[in-house]
């Protein structure tokens, strides 16, 4: 049950093994140890919850550890904070044999990322015309609770985007071909079969492909303030005071529903096959049952759905850009696209050997080193490009992958500055019009459906995103490559 | 005799709802407008359209679960926001329940300035229905926003 306070005190015991690395010990039914990404300060703060809040990120980490079949650890990245069964910033890889799919290692907003694209317009014209641009924006990219896209598709057409992904848009006209080149899968991903979804997730996907959604998915204009990794910055074609566009959003409805389909099914495997669940949300199938593949292949076509939606957005803001500046689509180039929401099968090098291994990422972003095949070729010799998004009134990052990050971590990153204060606390704390005054006082345009969202995503709602990145590049996982600075902030 | 009712609660980055009444039925509609008055502000708004709902389970938290998701999803299939619900039956037929329900929406269309946060679907974290010593019913879970 809810309950505003919590009901007893539950110990979660954690030792520091490393500058910012803590470890949950292994213990009673875990079969791993919980690894967690932190500052003395965040994790006073993670134990303080843990102590006197009903919801626990702790207990979550070291929950996941208890899963059948999980290797290595149950991690937690830097912008870890309470979700529902993982922590937001949970990443959890499983032996595709013996290990099982967790519902709640993906959510809802399945394959949610983020999609850069730089753009080669000086950033004194931007800022001259950041109304306007702004304006255009909020008009053409549709956004906010309930909002439709240009595209109306047919049921026979979801189909195609779920096969097809960020291709599926391509060919209606929106983005250009090599676009496809600098999605993370190539803007799509195998495996995945349009017949594990439900008619009715489709059925409401129908005019939400092209949408940006409301919460925390956002378009942001940048520009690019500093440069910490010359190599690699020059490598993702970037440059001081550049100007970049981020977009946030994921599968819209069709993802929802995915995960909403799936509670049951994965509910009722769990129960088949006798999984232990140590909490009520944390319901799995092993990976090789027939539940388990079938939700694996609705999870890949979720995937492509968000990939096509990323696409068909990128696009519109492509269009908005050429018009306004008299552009030409070869001045406009996608940095990259990531998801931070995500299943994906792996290989890792680790202590046992290289393995195939089924990832999950929940608010984590896959971070891969130099080197590795899955990148364009250029960017292997500097690794991927991994973006952060800050708050509407604090910096963002790009980041890449290191080898100790593959050793240590999968290859995973941070997504997100991460959420310090409940919603209904920003709500308490904050309101909306003097969130969106005091940013535009910054210099920081914001538009929105939604006034009261504007509170609950005020930029003290987060936690500082500067310390977070600094915790994993400290910790060796991750590497800052550049700092980027809200201009202007759509929001749903 | 037991008041009805419902309220938001925090959760970390989600938000957790609650209902509670007389009859899980009344803890079930208090709950799905703890859900409602996160997506809108339904205040002084009146249906325009019915919509109706029947689902079935084994349990009433699988079902409060199901209906709050079923409510989702239904609103985004007829493009309309949710402002009043009734449930016309919950019945336990030897184990397996039967739920029957009346919706009433407005097309977003129309109340799109009203419209405040967009809820992806309710969660089986800190589900439950339970009946209280004192006899009140009360549902509630975690729904993600």
């Amino acid at each position: 049950m809810i309950h505003e306070e919590k009901p007893k005190a539950m110990k979660v015991e954690v030792r520091k093994i490393g500058g910012f690395l803590w470890e949950i010990p292994r213990s009673g039914d875990m079969f791993v140890p919980g690894r967690i990404y932190a500052d003395d300060e965040s994790m006073r703060f993670l134990l303080e919850e843990s102590r006197t809040k009903q919801w626990d990120a702790l207990a979550q980490v070291r929950n996941v550890a208890c899963l059948p079949g999980i290797v290595g650890a149950s991690m937690a990245m830097a912008d870890i904070h309470p979700g529902y069964g993982f922590p937001i910033g949970g990443v959890g890889a499983f032996d595709p044999g013996e290990g099982v799919v967790s519902i709640a290692g993906v959510g809802f907003d399945i394959n949610c990322g983020v999609r850069s694209m730089v753009i080669d317009v000086p950033k004194e014209r931007v800022e001259l015309n950041r109304e306007r641009i702004a304006d255009e924006l909020f008009q053409s990219v549709p956004a906010g609770m309930g909002s439709t896209g240009a595209l109306r598709l047919s049921v026979r057409e979801i189909d195609m985007v779920l096969r097809e992904g960020a291709a599926f848009a391509l060919e209606r006209g929106y983005g250009v071909e090599e676009d496809l080149e600098y999605i993370e899968e190539g803007g799509a991903v195998d495996g995945a079969d349009p017949e594990a979804v439900s008619p009715r997730a489709k059925e409401r996907q129908l005019r939400q492909v092209g949408t940006l959604g409301s919460g925390n998915h956002y378009l942001e204009v940048q520009y690019l303030d500093e440069i910490f990794d010359g190599k690699a910055a020059a490598a993702f074609g970037l440059s001081e005071g550049g100007i970049v566009v981020s977009i946030h959003t994921g599968s819209r409805a069709l993802g929802h529903q995915i995960g909403t389909d799936y509670q049951s099914v994965l509910r009722k495997a769990s129960q088949k096959y006798g999984i232990p669940l140590p909490e009520s949300e944390l319901i799995a199938a092993p990976i090789q049952s027939p539940e388990g593949r079938r939700y694996i292949s609705a999870v890949r076509a979720g995937i492509n759905c968000a990939f096509a939606n990323r696409q068909a957005i990128s696009g519109l803001v492509r269009d908005v850009f050429k018009r306004f500046f008299h552009l030409s689509d070869a001045q406009i180039r996608t940095l990259y696209e990531v998801g931070h929401n995500n299943l994906k099968m792996e290989t890792h090098e680790t202590p046992g050997g290289r393995r195939n291994l089924l990832v999950h990422r929940k608010g984590a972003t896959r971070a891969f080193a130099a080197g590795r095949d899955e990148l364009p070729a250029r960017y292997r010799e500097v690794g991927q490009p991994v973006l952060v998004g800050g708050t509407m009134g604090t910096s963002s990052f790009i980041l890449t992958g290191t080898e100790q990050g593959m050793a240590d971590t999968f290859g995973s990153a941070v997504h997100g500055a991460g959420r310090i204060k409940s919603r209904k606390q920003a709500l308490r704390d904050y309101r909306g019009g003097d969130v969106i005054d005091d940013l535009a006082s910054s210099g920081i345009i914001v538009r929105t459906h939604s006034r009261k969202g504007a509170a609950e995503e005020a930029p003290g709602a987060y936690k500082d995103v500067e310390r977070v990145v600094a915790i994993m590049e400290g910790a060796g996982v991750n590497r800052r490559v550049a700092r980027l600075h809200p201009m202007i902030c759509i929001k749903g | 005799m037991a008041e009805r009712g419902h309220e938001s609660l925090e959760h970390a980055a989600d938000m957790g709802i609650r209902g509670w009444g007389e009859t899980p039925a009344e803890a079930f509609e208090e709950t799905a407008f703890a859900m409602f008055d996160l997506i809108m502000d339904r205040r002084g708004t009146e249906p325009e359209n019915d919509y109706y709902l029947s689902i079935g389970g084994r349990d009433l938290t699988g079902m409060l679960v199901e209906f709050l998701n079923e409510l989702l999803s239904l609103a985004d299939i007829e493009d309309s926001a949710f402002v009043s619900v009734r449930i016309e039956r919950l019945e336990d037929d030897g184990g397996e329940y039967d739920l029957d329900a009346v919706v009433g929406g407005i097309p977003r269309d129309r109340c799109r300035k009203r419209l405040l946060s967009e809820v992806k679907a309710a969660t089986w974290y800190g589900a439950s229905v339970e009946r209280e010593k004192g006899g009140r019913w009360v549902a509630g879970c975690v729904v993600d926003l």
